[in-house]
């Protein structure tokens, strides 16, 4: 086939929700390998795109192909809770013949000594990195994250993004990488897409080695550049505010 | 600044500014309370060992009326005299045979109605057409009660065991599909999404998300169902029985052995507060993760 040296194409994908428009027409390729973060407002219908990919929602038009092995990390760790850490990883799969690689995911995201635990006793970071686990046993070859670290607290983000830049290294799935943080999308993406209502309205390669620091200038820049496509202009709100008063 | 001293709430003023012009000057008006925990030094026993002194009360009086002979034996046996018919009739073998005759027709029911009450449950709520066929019929009958079924029920299966267990199942089905039907309605979809996501079957997804999802209120159904359960054995062994606690109950209401309606009416509370005590456990074994 001619998709076989792409993980993802999107042509023209459409989604309409009782006749409103959320996505006109997208279009899209990712290489495997690649890491791609998706930009938008709330209500840009950047979840809605996630979903498609994800097959969760059937109602689109257009083309869309994907890799048979895609799995999703949900904003929410969405655990079972009335099956261990270790069931929940292996949810789908066939206990017998996956449990010892399901140990090693475990191992590989510190969750090794929860495997047996209930998820109710988990950390939200834990949560996640379990969630984060139950992705990568799957072995994916189209990774999709749907803000799945919009629910952590400051230092526990820093820290998923250390080990899913780790994680993303070792197994190199395609990614796709849906946030609102820009920061985030900068430090982990090697391309930034821009959907704004609908439509991707920017396309960026980021060319900063990792690991990136964000005292860079270029990614001081790339974010002014982002930031002014998401409509936030970071001077702007205070000095408006203080020429009024 | 000499201002005169403010008295302190505290043992030990605590000094702010101390010089030899001015001396100590005491500002500390904040009242200062202990936070260590109260100590309640009336309560010497266990609180439930005093809840039971109220009820050793009722029964010194009810044993003093008996024996003053306040009330009669034939209106109702005083506690020794029931404690004396239980040890005889558990002695000669008709208390366990009745009790043995009671926890099968229980049995029975609850062994026959948990499992339609759960089929049903799944029928209704996995498909638009079960639940278009089961659901608004189950809801309507819920309506109707059970004891006033008896009548038809005789008709159609006649006075043996048949109808008692019928009764008891039907009563046991209700409850069972009622709340196990609205577990699985209220299951969170986004566990239903998560199983699309990982590929899971129709087969497992029923099994490994939906049933344990809705476990929690199959067993307030299933508490529900076993109370239900004993108080239609009492009614189904009230008429026509010629074995059980109820049977038992009857014939001595012939003779105003009012001493041995007591025993079967302890023994009826026993059997409901240990299969009570048996969810219970069911419960904590079962819902562990939470």
């Amino acid at each position: 086939m001619a998709l076989t040296n792409l993980a993802v194409s999107a042509r023209d994908v459409r989604r309409t929700f009782d006749g409103r428009t959320v996505l006109h027409g997208l279009d899209l390729d990712l290489r495997p390998g690649e890491f791609v973060a998706l930009l938008g407002r709330s209500g840009s219908g950047k979840s809605t795109f996630l979903r498609a990919l994800a097959g969760l929602d059937t109602g689109f038009d257009g083309t869309l192909t994907v890799p048979r092995r895609r799995s999703v990390v949900f904003q929410d760790a969405r655990l079972l809770p009335w099956m261990s850490v270790l069931d929940n990883v292996l949810l789908g799969l066939d206990g017998r013949s996956e449990r010892e690689r399901a140990r090693e995911v475990l191992n590989e995201v510190g969750l090794a000594a929860h495997e047996d635990a209930w998820p109710r006793t988990l950390s939200g970071g834990e949560a996640q990195r379990a969630a984060l686990a139950r992705a990568l046993v799957r072995s994916p070859d189209l990774l999709l994250l749907d803000e799945p670290f919009g629910a952590l607290d400051a230092l526990t983000r820093i820290r998923m993004h250390v080990l899913v830049q780790q994680l993303w290294a070792r197994h190199r799935p395609a990614a796709l990488l849906v946030t609102h943080d820009v920061d985030e999308a900068i430090l982990l993406a090697d391309r930034v897409l821009v959907l704004t209502d609908g439509r991707f309205s920017l396309d960026v390669p980021v060319e900063i080695h990792q690991p990136r620091h964000r005292g860079d200038q270029r990614f001081i820049d790339l974010r002014a550049r982002l930031l002014a496509e998401l409509g936030v202009d970071e001077s702007a709100p205070t000095t408006r505010q203080g020429a009024h008063a | 600044m000499s201002a005169p001293p403010v008295a302190a709430v505290v043992d030990e003023p605590v000094v702010l500014a101390a010089t030899q012009a001015a001396p100590a000057t005491v500002v500390e008006t904040v009242e200062l309370r202990s936070v260590a925990p109260s100590t309640d030094r009336r309560r010497r026993l266990p609180r439930s060992l005093e809840r039971l002194g109220g009820v050793v009360a009722l029964f010194a009086a009810w044993e003093l009326a008996a024996r003053v002979g306040w009330i009669a034996p034939d209106v109702l046996a005083g506690p020794s005299t029931v404690l004396t018919a239980g040890t005889d009739l558990l002695r000669s073998g008709v208390l366990l045979e009745s009790l043995w005759a009671s926890v099968q027709r229980v049995g029975w029911g609850l062994g026959l109605g948990v499992p339609i009450g759960t089929a049903l449950a799944l029928i209704a709520s996995l498909s638009r057409l079960g639940d278009d066929l089961v659901d608004a019929n189950v809801q309507m009958l819920r309506f109707v009660p059970i004891i006033a079924l008896q009548p038809l029920f005789v008709v159609w299966l006649g006075v043996g065991e048949t109808v008692k267990i019928a009764m008891i199942v039907l009563g046991v089905a209700f409850p069972i599909y009622v709340n196990t039907s609205s577990a699985i309605r209220a299951l969170d979809v986004r566990y239903v999404e998560l199983a699309t996501s990982v590929g899971l079957t129709r087969r497992a997804l029923i099994r490994k998300v939906v049933l344990p999802g809705a476990l929690p209120g199959f067993l307030v159904g299933l508490r529900l169902a076993t109370s239900i359960a004993w108080l239609l054995l009492v009614f189904a062994e009230q008429i026509n029985a010629t074995s059980g606690i109820g049977f038992l109950m009857a014939r001595a209401q012939v003779f105003f052995q009012t001493d041995v309606i007591v025993v079967g009416l302890v023994t009826y509370a026993v059997l409901g507060l240990l299969s009570d005590g048996a969810v219970r456990l069911l419960e904590r074994r079962l819902l562990r993760w939470r």
